[in-house]
C-alpha cells in the first residue's frame, strides 16, 4: 500500500474520469433498456465486443479511423438491436424472470460465433496516435483516452437531446414512468421498446468502438465487460440514467485509485466490495427508486 | 398410460438400483466419467433449485460456492492431508457460512438486481483466488495428489468408481433434503415468497430469513460437489472453477427439467450433460459448441419456459381430459382407462 503524492493523485483522478466517461456510455444503453422494458440485457457485453470487432475489421481492412467507424457501427448495431427486440425478445412470456437467461443465451451464442470467426487472439486497434500523450499543466493525458472520453461525451449529449427534446424521447420517458399510462395516452409502447433496444445496442456499439483502441479484447472478454457494466447500473439504480453516469465515474476513479494505491489486479474487487456495501445501505442503488416487482 | 401407474417409489428404487449397478455393468472409462459428471450436474441443479426454483430468486452466483468448496478441499488436502471424501462434507458447511453472510446482503435486492449481484460474487471470488498467490498459487492453479485412500493410489481402471458412489450419495442427500424442504412449512414459505413476497411477509413470513436460509442450504450441496470435483480432476484454477458458465449450466438444467419441481433438475441433468458432452465432442476445439449451447438455451427459454416436466404433465393431463371429455355417465374405472390407452 502506498500513499500517492498530490500530483499523482490528481493525475489518477483525471485518468479515472476519462475511463469513467467511456463506462458511462457503455452503461447508459443498458440502464435505458432496463428502464423501458424491464429487460436486463446480459448480451450487452457481447454487443460491445461485436462493436469492437467491427471497428477492428474496418480498421485493418480499410484503415478507417476507429472514431470515424462509429458512423458505421452505430447504425449497424442499432438495426441489429431493433430486429432482436422485435422478433426475439417480444416472444418471451414473462420478461422479468426470463429475460436474463434469454439474453444470456444470446450472449454466449454471440461469443461462440465471434470466437469462431475471429479466434481467441487478443486484438486491439492501434491508430497512429495510439501512443501519443498530451501534456497539460504537467498532467499527462493519453490521446486515445481523451478521444474516447470526448466521443463518449458527444454520444451521451446526443442521447440526452433525444430523450429530452424529441417526441421519441418523451415517449421513452413516459414508458419508463408508467407503461400502461403511456399506452393510454397513445404511446406505441411496442415501437418504443424496439427503438429503445436499438438505441441501447447502438450505444454499446459506440462504447465497443472506443474500447477497441483503449483495451485489448477477444470474444470471451465480453464476460468481464458485462459484469462491469451490470455492476455499474445496479450501483446507480436500475433504470436510472443519471445514476448510471455517476456510478460509472465512481468505478472509473476507484479502479485507477486502487491501481496506484494497492495493485492493478485488485482494482475490480474494490468496486465490487463498494457495490456490496452500498447495497446493504441502499438496496435500490444510489439513485434508484424502490419498485415493487410483480405488482 | 400404464407407465404412469407405476408407483413413484418403484421409479425411484429402479433408478437407484440402475445407478448403483452402473459402474459394475459399464466398465468403459468414458461412460463412467460421463455418469459422474451427469450426477454432479444433477446435484448442482437440484441444489440451485432449492433457492432458484422454490423462492424464484435466480442466482448466477453459485459457481462461487462451487469454486470455494473446490479450493477449500484442495487446500486442506495439500496443507493438512485431509482426505477430500471426508473433508468436503464439513468444509461445505464453511462455504455455507460464507453464503449466509453474502446472501444476507445480496437478498436485499430483488429480481434482476439480485441476478447481477450474484454474478458479481463469482468475479469477486475469482479475483481473490487469482491474487492470493501465496495461498492459492494464483493463475497456475492447485494440483492434488492422484486419488487414493490410506496411502494407496487407485489404479486408473477403478479410479472413477469411488467417485461414482460418493457423487451418488450426494445426489440422494440433495434430492432428499430438497424433498423434505418442499413438504415442510419452511418450503411452503419459500414458495409463498416466490408467488408474492409482499403478501408472504404480510402473513408473517420473515422473508429475508427464509431466503437467506434457502440460499445457504442451496450453497452447501454445490460446495460439497465442488470439493469432490476438485479431487476428481486433481487440478483446479480460478478461471475454470469460478466460471459464470457453471452457474448458467445449473440454471439451464433446472429450467429445462422444470424449475421448482423436485425431479425436474435431475431429469434435466440426465438430458443436458450427455448432450453437452456430445456437442463438445462433435464441435470440440472450435467455439461453435458455445454457440450451439446458447441456441439450445434460447430455444428452451422461448418455446418451453415451463421446462420439460411441467410441460409433459400438462400434456398428459390434457390427453386424459380429452379422452374423458364428451363422455356421459359415471367416470370409467381408472385402471381400465389406463390399460386401454396403453394398447392404442
Amino acid at each position: 500500500m502506498t500513499i500517492p503524492s498530490t500530483h499523482l493523485f490528481v493525475q489518477t483522478l483525471i485518468l479515472g474520469v476519462l475511463v469513467g466517461g467511456v463506462y458511462a456510455l457503455m452503461a447508459s444503453g443498458l440502464t435505458l433498456i432496463f428502464g423501458v422494458m424491464r429487460v436486463i440485457n446480459v448480451a450487452h457485453g457481447a454487443f460491445l465486443i461485436l462493436g469492437a470487432y467491427c471497428t477492428y475489421w474496418l480498421f485493418t481492412l480499410t484503415g478507417l479511423d476507429p472514431l470515424l467507424s462509429l458512423v458505421i457501427t452505430v447504425p449497424l448495431l442499432f438495426a441489429i438491436g431493433w430486429v432482436v427486440q422485435r422478433y426475439l425478445l417480444t416472444r418471451i412470456q414473462n420478461p422479468e424472470q426470463a429475460s436474463v437467461l434469454v439474453t444470456f443465451a444470446m450472449a454466449i451464442t454471440l461469443e461462440g460465433l465471434m470466437g469462431t470467426v475471429w479466434k481467441t487472439t487478443l486484438r486491439t486497434v492501434r491508430p497512429d496516435y495510439a501512443s501519443k500523450v498530451i501534456e497539460l499543466a504537467s498532467y499527462r493525458l493519453p490521446v486515445t483516452r481523451l478521444a474516447g472520453f470526448a466521443a463518449a461525451l458527444i454520444v451521451l449529449i446526443l442521447l440526452y437531446i433525444i430523450l429530452q427534446r424529441t417526441n421519441l424521447g418523451r415517449a421513452i420517458r413516459a414508458t419508463i414512468q408508467d407503461r400502461n399510462a403511456a399506452r393510454l395516452v397513445g404511446v406505441n409502447v411496442e415501437m418504443v421498446a424496439a427503438l429503445t433496444f436499438g438505441i441501447g445496442i447502438a450505444t454499446a456499439a459506440a462504447g465497443g468502438s472506443l474500447l477497441s483502441m483503449i483495451y485489448s479484447f477477444n470474444a470471451s472478454s465480453q464476460t468481464d465487460w458485462i459484469s462491469r457494466v451490470l455492476s455499474i447500473i445496479v450501483l446507480g439504480g436500475m433504470g436510472s440514467l443519471p445514476g448510471a453516469l455517476l456510478a460509472a465515474l465512481v468505478l472509473g476513479v476507484m479502479e485507477q485509485l486502487t491501481a496506484i494505491v494497492i495493485t492493478l489486479y485488485w482494482s475490480p474487487i474494490v468496486f465490487y466490495i463498494f457495490l456490496f456495501l452500498t447495497l446493504i445501505v441502499r438496496p435500490q442503488g444510489l439513485m434508484g427508486e424502490v419498485v415493487r416487482e410483480k405488482a | 398410460m400404464r407407465l404412469l401407474r407405476v408407483p413413484p417409489w418403484a421409479w425411484i428404487g429402479g433408478g437407484l438400483i440402475a445407478l448403483l449397478a452402473f459402474p459394475i455393468v459399464q466398465r468403459g472409462q468414458y461412460y463412467q466419467h460421463l455418469m459422474v459428471m451427469t450426477m454432479m450436474a444433477a446435484v448442482l441443479a437440484s441444489s440451485w433449485n432449492i433457492l432458484g426454483g422454490y423462492t424464484g430468486y435466480t442466482s448466477l452466483g453459485h459457481a462461487a460456492f462451487f469454486g470455494l468448496g473446490g479450493y477449500l478441499v484442495a487446500l486442506a488436502h495439500n496443507q493438512f492431508g485431509w482426505h477430500p471424501f471426508i473433508s468436503t462434507w464439513f468444509l461445505g458447511l464453511v462455504v455455507m457460512g460464507v453464503a449466509l453472510i453474502l446472501g444476507w446482503i445480496a437478498l436485499r435486492t430483488h429480481g434482476s438486481a439480485f441476478v447481477v449481484v450474484t454474478i458479481a460474487m463469482v468475479f469477486i471470488f475469482r479475483i481473490v483466488a487469482l491474487n492470493l498467490g501465496e495461498i492459492t498459487n494464483g493463475a497456475r492453479g492447485l494440483t492434488q495428489p492422484r486419488p487414493g485412500w490410506g496411502g494407496v493410489q487407485w489404479s486408473p481402471e477403478i479410479m472413477k468408481i469411488p467417485f461414482h458412489y460418493i457423487m451418488l450419495a450426494l445426489l440422494c442427500l440433495t434430492v432428499l433434503v430438497s424433498w423434505r424442504i418442499r413438504l415442510s412449512k419452511f418450503g411452503l414459505g419459500l414458495v409463498a415468497i416466490r408467488e408474492d413476497e409482499g403478501k408472504a411477509e404480510a402473513v408473517g413470513i420473515d422473508a429475508l430469513v427464509y431466503k437467506v436460509l434457502a440460499f445457504g442450504i442451496s450453497a452447501y450441496f454445490v460446495a460439497v460437489a465442488g470439493g469432490i470435483y476438485s479431487y476428481f480432476f486433481t487440478y483446479i484454477d480460478p478461471q475454470f472453477i469460478f466460471n459464470i458458465f457453471t452457474s448458467v449450466t445449473m440454471v439451464l438444467i433446472a429450467i429445462l427439467g422444470g424449475r421448482g419441481t423436485l425431479w425436474g433438475p435431475v431429469l434435466g441433468a440426465f438430458i443436458m450433460e450427455p448432450l453437452g458432452d456430445w456437442l463438445v465432442g462433435t464441435f470440440g476445439g472450435t467455439q461453435i459448441h458455445l454457440a450451439v449451447f446458447g441456441a439450445i438455451l434460447l430455444g428452451v427459454m422461448l418455446f418451453m419456459p415451463q421446462g420439460i416436466l411441467p410441460s409433459l404433465s400438462d400434456w398428459l393431463k390434457r390427453l386424459t381430459r380429452s379422452r374423458g371429455a364428451g363422455r356421459l355417465g359415471p367416470e370409467p374405472g381408472a385402471g381400465q382407462d389406463a390399460s386401454s390407452a396403453a394398447k392404442t
